[in-house]
């Protein structure tokens, strides 16, 4: 634990730093999400499940500026703001790490974290962007070989770690994090898991999209499930079994989430059948 | 680390230095190619090759043919020629591997966090999978791995080798974990309670050094306790002794997860600490209280004594009746440091105050949270001592621990 620098104190206000309310967004005919609410807290690790095609990845696209909403509003910090384009999600303090990674495979490490944000007065301060490199490694825990070998010749989980570090050069206030342990052996899954912990610590709101429930019970304060394009449950961590998240993943049950200041009625709960 | 590019001093501390650098840098990453050592550590390549070819003859290194990025590269790692062990410790939410080699030196370490309720035959099969990686990065073959000891966090019932009591970590309720890990890590394989091992660890290596009657109390999520009689661990008649947190403190009190009304570990363990804040704090971790209390937050820190002050209570109770020399508190939350550990002393102390000897020492664990990796590590090696071929390293262990 010997950091350069003490982390921010995770700051347990109740205020939100990022807060969706109703976002529908639609492809054509086809409804990707109705009416969809998520809250993520500085400090707070959520978790966001659901089988194929529940709109996990649309959601995270609205966030990161890919899609726009159609409809519904998006607070940060408590203030309405829009998301036009990536940019604009990233001057927010969104930070998005995609599944694919998109690292440039025959650059170095220190070329990738500060890929479009060099450090360069006038000429490019190699040495200080080197420091600054380990800087943050060192902070994230990670275990890193080199900062000057091509990301070609790391592992799976190296290159998550380098993704993972890019996205917070710009100390952003979120993180999302799209199926980071996907393609990753059982070490570097160990290796991830451990760094979305180091996030929590620093303060930064993690939003984790995964398919593997082992990884998102052991990382995840608050779970939640997409169905089909809705929200089917809001979980406290500690509160919630395996079983009561596929359940509400497969639809076996139905958690459909009384909105804050409810207009309309809302659908019926569907109990299981005993 | 503050500084890994600068070198001071003479010649002779200048490569003294060098050889540290190198040798911390392979036992961090576990192994490494030259070219690679060269860039973690920002010595040139030629002083890097030196460097081995010299650790490597003295047998402190030992060298491979490997190739990265289509270059040939000589792979680096730490020299394990009596063979390596394994160490292992399930806590309810997390998990720590370790491979040793016989004079219990970590060449590869790993840990991570598990879910709640976790399931032993996943984790099992994880951690299979989770050794061979190592044991590759180390460049060792299978058969290198002479034995295996795992730490478990809930009470073993020696006599079935199950858990002996049901609750506490319930993924693992009913499985033969020794007969089960033996089938997937193909390895002969050792179980005990972790803070059994924990205090077999701190007294081979930490705080309880040339104790004779002590005790290690593990506070984490729950509460354990390592008994030392005669410096030799005390198991009790069925092999569940030192549950420590499942001492009964308030009669009639909230519900412990093992089913009983007002233990220990459900008025003062970790879970219990971040339950009683949940209407202050919601959503904190243990971890995440201690940084809190470290930062002066009042109902941390509060929090945090409280739980000393009972955590106090049943060890002076253990004191009056068993009388050991030093008790020793590890575990997560002992990371609080004096915050935990005053409340407890100042209970024993009062408690114990008309007695004519001293009261016990209370002291903070020196291995920290990876006691119980060790002591596993530690079971490993006594293991292997039986086996001709490891006998190197264990001798003066076995020596010292009478």
């Amino acid at each position: 634990m010997s950091t350069a620098t003490p982390p921010p104190l995770p700051r347990m206000d109740r205020m939100p730093a990022l807060a969706m309310r109703g976002i529908s967004k639609s492809f054509g005919k086809v409804q990707a999400l109705t009416d969809i609410h998520l809250e993520v807290y500085p400090g707070e690790v959520v978790a966001i499940v659901g089988d194929n095609g529940a709109g996990k990845s649309t959601l995270v696209k609205i966030l990161a500026g890919v899609h726009p909403a159609d409809a519904g509003e998006i607070e940060f910090d408590g203030q309405p703001v829009q998301i036009p384009d990536p940019t604009a999600s990233r001057s927010l303090g969104i930070a998005t790490v995609f599944q694919d990674l998109a690292l440039c495979d025959n650059l170095d490490v220190v070329a990738n974290l500060f890929l479009g944000r060099e450090i360069a007065a006038p000429a490019l301060e190699e040495e200080e962007m080197e420091r600054r490199a380990w800087e943050l490694l060192r902070q994230l825990s990670a275990r890193m070989p080199s900062v000057r070998v091509p990301i070609a010749a790391l592992s799976g989980g190296q290159r998550q770690t380098v993704a993972i570090a890019r996205s917070l050069i710009g100390d952003p206030r979120i993180v999302i994090l799209d199926e980071p342990t996907a393609a990753l052996g059982v070490a570097q899954t160990a290796e991830v898991l451990n760094l979305i912990e180091r996030l929590r610590e620093r303060g930064h709101g993690v939003v984790l999209i995964s398919h593997n429930m082992a990884d998102v019970q052991a990382v995840a304060d608050r779970i939640v499930v997409l169905r089909l394009g809705r929200n089917n449950g809001d979980f406290l961590a500690p509160d919630v079994g395996y079983e009561d998240i596929i359940a509400a993943i497969t639809g076996a049950t139905e958690h459909a989430r009384p909105m804050p200041d409810a207009p309309l009625p809302g659908p019926h709960p569907i109990r299981p059948t005993r | 680390m503050a500084d890994r590019r600068r070198t001071p001093g003479s010649q002779t501390s200048l490569r003294e230095a060098n050889r540290g650098r190198i040798v911390d840098a392979v036992r961090k990453h576990g192994g490494l190619t030259q070219v690679e050592l060269a860039g973690v550590t920002g010595l040139s390549p030629a002083t890097v090759s030196n460097i081995v070819k010299e650790l490597s003859e003295s047998g402190v290194l030992s060298t491979s043919k490997s190739m990265r990025s289509g270059r040939r590269a000589q792979y680096v790692t730490l020299a394990h020629t009596a063979g390596l062990v394994c160490g292992i410790h399930f806590a309810q939410r997390h998990l720590r591997v370790a491979l040793a080699d016989a004079s219990m030196t970590v060449v590869s370490e790993h840990e991570m966090p598990l879910a709640r309720d976790h399931r032993s035959d996943n984790e099992i099969r994880r951690v299979g999978m989770l050794v061979a990686d190592m044991l590759e990065s180390v460049s060792a073959d299978r058969d290198e791995l002479l034995a295996v000891g795992i730490a478990i966090s809930a009470p073993m019932d020696s006599a079935s080798g199950m858990i002996a009591r049901p609750g506490i970590l319930r993924g693992w309720e009913g499985i033969a974990v020794r007969e089960t890990a033996e089938r997937t890590l193909r390895a002969p394989v050792a179980v005990d309670n972790s803070s059994n091992l924990s205090a077999l660890a701190e007294h081979r290596l930490g705080a309880l050094r040339g104790q004779g009657d002590a005790m290690f109390v593990e506070v984490s999520e729950g509460i354990g306790a390592g008994i030392l009689v005669g410096g030799h661990p005390y198991r009790g008649a069925s092999g569940s002794a030192g549950e420590f947190g499942h001492m009964v403190i308030i009669e009639n009190g909230p519900i412990c997860r093992c089913g009983n009304l007002g233990c220990l570990e459900a008025v003062a363990g970790g879970e219990a600490v971040v339950e009683g804040l949940k209407p202050h704090y919601p959503g904190l971790k243990i971890g995440d209280v201690i940084v809190r209390a470290m930062a002066g937050d009042d109902a941390c820190i509060r929090a945090i004594a409280d739980a000393g002050t009972h955590i106090g209570v049943a060890a002076a109770n253990i004191a009056s009746m068993f009388d050991p020399e030093r008790i020793v508190i590890g575990g997560h939350l002992a990371r609080a440091g004096e915050m935990l550990l005053g409340p407890i002393r100042q209970v024993v102390d009062r408690s114990l105050a008309t007695r004519l000897a001293p009261p016990p020492e209370i002291v903070a664990g020196q291995l920290g949270p990876r006691a119980a990796l060790v002591g596993a590590i530690g079971l490993a090696t006594d293991r292997v001592s039986a086996f001709p071929a490891g006998m190197s390293g264990t001798v003066e262990l076995r020596a010292a621990l009478g």
